[in-house]
């Protein structure tokens, strides 16, 4: 019995019965088989609320072993682990003992720790930008050239600063987004779909194993 | 070691400092520069404003954590002006965990009470919903089914008047998404639009606007707002100044930025290339 279940038929018959389930009813309206994908939609969206308390656990286990074992930075695990457990405690949705998104501590916390810090990460962005643009954007020869100047009309294009003084920049840089990005774009998408459409067409044949045993080795 | 030389390996806390100051002092000082109109500035205004009709069912979703709020507080915030104006139910959803609390956020600085919405009837917040595009899918499929109890009272969907007509995705007229990635407009154009056929407008972050074109050009998405700058314009024609317009100077001084060290950088390179020769 034990060796049946370790069958690598059954992963993958499973993930054949699940794909289809999922592909049928996009383009058939065959009630039997959309009630059952409705209802295999619903059991995903359980597991996936269920890993939440994956994640919690898993980060509690990796900042915890390295403040036990005082790995290099512990101290910010600490952080980690006390945020966590205020953020998950705090946030419960309990609202008849106080708790969940209108908890005083937790929205203090969001307001002013969460909101600052995630829009401090994101502006550090225009940091790297501006040190990457100095560097890169250099006319070492045509193809850095055209890189060159393509970026600096989309910068320009994009601050009220210059296409107030030259507004036929925002028209050169709608072109360059509506002309050649859009025709690259296009085909990074479509091969993109191809891909996923040969990798797809590979899993349910069974050929494509990666997912399974971590190489499908049998 | 030559002056050119040293500018073209100019130490990067230098650039980091410079991009601080001409960040910081249109914010401190506003330089107050007008800000032109473009085209996707328009087509959003003009599609919320004359493509929404009355009774309609708008889904407004904000797709992005703390890290997008700021390119994409300001436009969330005037387009929910906007749409609150019209006689409209709305319908508040996020498929990102951060959503909830951003749109909490919102809330405190436009309240629908103010224009006489009543929670429950005239919109209703549906909170954060895990699972991806399957939980994309799945809400279009069903409602009642996807979401057990709405987000402010916890009370199942079904005691919601605002409810009675809103089952799938075919009793909705427009999603109105702000996104950072994934998922976004793509899960919401094959599980929405592409399956049933319901309009998307969807404001994003300068990076995805290259990624958004196709769609804009193929007329899956039906406008596009692309940035700070656009979301700056859309307020000057909304006649409601905010975050976006106070933001938009430090655009403009932070790009004359990157364009006065672009050009330092190419004459120090061709100098220099010519002192190696």
């Amino acid at each position: 019995m034990s060796n049946a279940l370790k069958r690598i038929e059954i992963p993958i018959a499973l993930t054949i019965i699940a794909t289809l389930l999922q592909v049928i009813p996009y383009y058939l309206d065959i009630a039997p088989v959309k009630n059952a994908a409705d209802q295999m939609q619903t059991v995903v969206l359980i597991i996936v609320a269920c890993a939440t308390f994956v994640g919690v656990i898993s980060i509690l286990q990796v900042h915890g072993k390295k403040i036990q074992r005082k790995s290099e930075g512990w101290e910010y695990s600490i952080i980690v682990v006390l945020g966590t457990a205020v953020m998950a405690l705090t946030g419960l949705p309990l609202a008849e003992f106080g708790l969940g998104t209108n908890n005083a501590i937790f929205n203090y916390i969001f307001t002013n720790a969460m909101t600052p810090l995630g829009g401090t990460m994101y502006s550090i962005i225009a940091f790297f930008i501006t040190s990457a643009a100095f560097r890169a954007f250099r006319a070492k020869n045509i193809e850095s050239s055209i890189v060159l100047v393509a970026g600096t009309i989309m910068v320009m294009g994009n601050a009220p600063l210059f296409t107030n003084a030259l507004p036929v920049l925002a028209d050169i840089s709608l072109w360059i987004r509506e002309v050649p990005n859009m025709a690259t774009m296009r085909g990074v998408m479509i091969g993109a779909a191809l891909g996923a459409i040969a990798l797809a067409v590979r899993t349910l044949m069974g050929i494509e194993r990666g997912y399974l045993r971590g190489g499908g080795e049998e | 070691m030559s002056i050119m030389k040293k500018v073209q390996n100019l130490d990067t806390r230098i650039i980091y400092l410079l991009a601080w100051l001409f960040v910081l002092f249109p914010l401190i000082s506003p330089l107050g520069l007008p800000i032109p109109i473009s085209n996707d500035a328009r087509n959003w205004y003009n599609y919320v404003e004359n493509e929404v009709n009355d009774g309609d069912t708008v889904i407004f979703s904000l797709m992005y954590g703390t890290s997008g709020m700021p390119e994409l507080f300001p436009m969330s915030v005037a387009t929910m002006k906007h749409i609150l104006e019209k006689d409209v139910k709305i319908v508040v959803v996020t498929f990102w965990v951060e959503g909830p609390l951003v749109f909490d956020t919102l809330i405190g600085q436009v309240d629908p009470a103010d224009y006489g919405k009543v929670y429950g009837e005239d919109w209703i917040n549906l909170g954060y919903i895990p699972g991806q595009e399957t939980a994309i899918g799945s809400l279009a499929t069903s409602f009642q089914n996807t979401v057990a109890n709405d987000y402010v009272e916890g009370r199942p969907l079904s005691s919601f008047p605002i409810m009675d007509d809103i089952k799938s995705a075919n009793d909705v007229d427009l999603i109105i998404s702000f996104e950072t990635g994934t998922p976004g407009a793509p899960e919401w154009l094959r599980q929405w639009n592409t399956a049933y056929g319901v309009p998307i407008i969807v404001g994003c972050i300068g990076v995805s606007v290259p990624g958004m074109i196709p769609y804009i050009n193929s007329g899956q998405m039906a406008a596009l707002m692309p940035g700070l700058t656009v979301s700056a314009e859309y307020e000057v024609l909304l006649s409601k100044p905010g975050l976006a317009v106070a933001g938009v100077d430090a655009v403009s001084t932070s790009h004359l930025l990157v364009v006065l060290l672009v050009i330092i950088g190419n004459i120090a390179y061709f100098m220099t290339k010519e002192d190696e020769k």
